[in-house]
């Protein structure tokens, strides 16, 4: 419905990756996951088409989270809970946009069905898996190269690659950056849109 | 004499229907002829010639192993031999895959390590080391997969030894150590001269070579990366751009959670969301630029034509609480982004 208003846009230097990812390769997955990953995750999240389904999935996913928190009453508190719910449908429209190809991609649609668990696990047993963990790695930090350290740092950043070996780790961040940009350009389109259409739609209200 | 050899394996290559035994007994001749070739001919630089095999009694051993590139130089023979190599036989459909993925781009030089199980020989090929090969064969080298050889370990116990067996054999007797281990199942990877050619050494050169790689993706997508050297800042770079990036959709998602009320009337509006689109795509080509605001004309409709392709998404909310906070995120992100 909304592709039809879509105006005619010339397809600048980037064309469709769909081709190029599905191009030849009945081989093994990894080698096709570390190639596509590399060399399309530049282009794939920047071609016209990726973002204009994501920018269609976003504007259709706010509608229904606006329709859902419709009834609560507007107060500061409620923003930040709208700013993090809005944040997480982003996120999962992203998710959904890269068709469960990558890690972080599949972390992202499958936290949200363990925070749903969590909720009636809350008071159980987290505290002491925590407490366990944190001896090890308080031992075990003192003696780790910085590289490593780093790389850990960056597992913890995408979302889903903790413990993710280090090639695939690079991987998985560099289409996790591709995917973030593109997200944010379209966020930023839809807000600039909406606070240039607001002072229109108020002043015809008025 | 190679040209002949050449000539016969695509032959025998581009029949698919060969049978185990036919294709035992042509290994079986490629041997020969080439234990022929290596003593007579000297080092020649443009052929390189390699069997691996292991005889096993198993057809699925046979299949993996046997596999031979003959590859002249500049010649589309790479290509075809892979397709044309592609084992048929259905339990290997690992092999086959591998097989058909392995790019065989005519190189210069390629190590031959030729094995027969019975007898226990080895024979290499080594020649000598080109520039512009060392770096096809890096390319080979990550579009080799470790799985492959972890999975066959067990069946490649014994070749590995003898695979050691060789490579030291042949390192005494070649004083250049250019060599690059192409075997369907193996790691390809490019022992420099002075350099360890055991086997750990070159698998730990191989993982980092593919890592090296993956680096340079990541180089190119993170602004200002290139002006850091080593692994250690270039991370550093690259959590402080993710986490920026984070950082700027939870703004935009607290700015959108205050816009949503105006979300459903403005998606109503046919010209808003012809506005929305266009902008969504042409912000990819600029972004950050800061630009003044996106004109609210007093004519009631977005004026599409204003609308410029470098005009960007900068963010002048008329709402005060949010002109400072996007400002100065703006500003501060603005340097980093390049496109």
């Amino acid at each position: 419905m909304v592709e039809s208003l879509f105006p005619s846009i010339e397809n600048t230097s980037e064309s469709s990756p769909e081709s190029r990812r599905k191009k030849p390769r009945i081989s093994e997955m990894a080698e096709i996951e570390s190639r596509r990953i590399n060399e399309e995750s530049l282009k794939r999240w920047k071609t016209n088409r990726v973002q204009q389904i994501y920018a269609s999935k976003l504007v259709e996913a706010l509608r229904r989270v606006r329709q859902r928190s419709s009834t609560s009453t507007e107060t500061d508190k409620v923003v930040s809970g709208a700013a993090r719910e809005i944040r997480e449908t982003a996120d999962r429209v992203l998710a959904a946009s890269a068709r469960g190809t990558t890690r972080w991609s599949r972390a992202i649609l499958a936290s949200r069905v363990r925070a749903k668990l969590k909720k009636h696990r809350k008071a159980k047993k987290s505290t002491g898996n925590c407490k366990s963990r944190k001896g090890v790695t308080e031992t075990n930090r003192i003696k780790l190269p910085a590289v490593e350290r780093k790389l850990k740092i960056l597992g913890r950043l995408v979302p889903g690659c903790r413990k993710v070996s280090v090639p695939n780790l690079l991987d998985e961040a560099t289409d996790y950056i591709a995917a973030l940009e593109m997200q944010v350009r379209a966020m930023e389109a839809l807000a600039e849109l909406l606070t240039a259409a607001a002072p229109r739609t108020t002043l015809t209200g008025t | 004499m190679l040209e002949g050899l050449v000539s016969q394996e695509s032959l025998s290559l581009n029949s698919m229907d060969m049978s185990v035994l036919e294709r035992l007994k042509w290994v079986q001749q490629q041997q020969q002829q080439l234990q022929q070739v290596v003593y007579q001919s000297s080092n020649n630089s443009h052929e390189l010639l390699q069997i691996l095999q292991f005889h096993g009694s198993n057809n699925d051993d046979l299949l993996q192993s046997s596999f031979s590139p003959f590859q002249m130089l500049g010649s589309g023979f790479g290509p075809n031999y892979n397709i044309g190599f592609g084992p048929p036989h259905e339990a290997m459909d690992e092999c086959i895959s591998r097989t058909s993925s392995c790019h065989m781009e005519p190189v210069d030089t390629i190590e031959v390590l030729l094995k027969t199980g019975e007898e226990n020989r080895a024979i290499a090929l080594k020649n000598k080391r080109n520039p512009e090969v060392k770096t096809r064969g890096e390319e080979k080298t990550e579009k080799k997969i470790k799985v492959e050889a972890e999975t066959e370990s067990s069946m490649k116990g014994k070749s590995n030894m003898r695979n050691t067996e060789a490579s030291s054999d042949t390192s005494k007797e070649t004083s250049k150590k250019a060599s690059e281990i192409q075997k369907l199942d193996y790691i390809h990877v490019r022992a420099r001269r002075g350099q360890a050619t055991d086997r750990h050494s070159l698998a730990e050169r191989a993982r980092r070579e593919k890592i090296s790689k993956k680096m340079k993706y990541l180089q190119d997508i993170v602004p200002g990366c290139n002006k850091v050297t080593g692994k250690a800042g270039m991370l550093d770079e690259i959590i402080n751009y993710v986490q920026c990036l984070q950082r700027q959709v939870e703004f935009l998602s607290m700015k959108l959670a205050v816009l949503n009320p105006e979300l459903e009337l403005a998606v109503e509006d046919v010209s808003v969301k012809q506005a929305y689109f266009t902008n969504v795509v042409a912000s990819k080509q600029s972004i950050m630029v800061d630009v003044p605001l996106f004109p609210l004309d007093q004519q009631g409709s977005l004026d599409l034509s204003a609308i410029n392709p470098n005009q960007t998404t900068s963010i002048e909310a008329p709402s005060a609480s949010w002109e400072t906070q996007s400002q100065s995120l703006y500003n501060t992100s603005s340097l980093g982004f390049q496109y």
